[in-house]
């Protein structure tokens, strides 16, 4: 699948031009990773976003730095986002994001480069603003679906 | 443009963290599934919230599939 149609069925582009999504891919960096690859660490400082494009991750999180058995809190597949909060907030990775497929493929986002562009183009800022929200809220809705 | 269904599957009877996934066809109850390396049989649909633009928004319900 080529990087156009991966974006296009990403929720967190939902509602932004064919001129925007292709800005969007420009600064996109494809990675890939292999089961057990640990993508982002609870704690660490990071400033990338990133998009599945295939395959799986598993999120952990740990309720202190010497708890040495992170819990699962979600898997992630193909469409979904994650690294988004410390995106928006610049805090401290919330969580430890590992790959679980044989291969997980992701488009990976700088905050650098997303501002830019957000700048340069308030309507692209406005809309994949509004889409990150909506995921954490479907990431807190999940949440509260599997605590039942 | 073909819809977009993003899905929040729970599973039922097991501590597991559940997933989101998107998918271009609607899950129905019945239908096998396969989560990672697993594979789940869906037990109920139910429309999360309502659609925006192309997607859906689903909650689904699945179990371990019995051979």
């Amino acid at each position: 699948m080529d990087l156009l149609s991966v974006l296009r069925n990403a929720e967190l582009f939902e509602g932004v031009t064919p001129y925007e999504l292709d800005a969007l891919t420009k600064i996109c960096q494809q990675k890939t990773y292999s089961a057990g690859d640990v993508i982002t660490a609870q704690g660490d400082i990071g400033d990338e976003l990133f998009v599945i494009c295939d395959g799986f991750v598993e999120v952990l999180r740990s309720d202190s730095p010497s708890d040495p058995s992170p819990k699962a809190i979600v898997n992630l597949g193909q469409g979904q986002i994650f690294g988004e909060m410390a995106l928006v907030d610049r805090g401290p990775r919330s969580a430890t994001v590992r790959a679980i497929s044989k291969e997980t493929i992701v488009q990976v986002i700088r905050r650098d480069d997303f501002e830019e562009l957000c700048e340069k183009n308030h309507h692209l800022g406005y809309i994949v603003m509004r889409n990150i929200a909506a995921d954490l809220s479907f990431k807190l809705r999940h949440q509260h679906l599997t605590s039942q | 443009m073909p819809a977009n269904y993003k899905v929040s599957y729970v599973v039922r009877g097991e501590d597991h963290p559940g997933a989101i996934v998107n998918t271009d066809q609607r899950p129905l109850v019945g239908d096998r599934i396969i989560l990672g390396e697993r594979e789940f049989t869906v037990l109920e649909v139910i429309d999360l919230i309502p659609p925006r633009g192309d997607f859906h928004y689903l909650h689904v319900t699945i179990q371990q599939a019995e051979d």
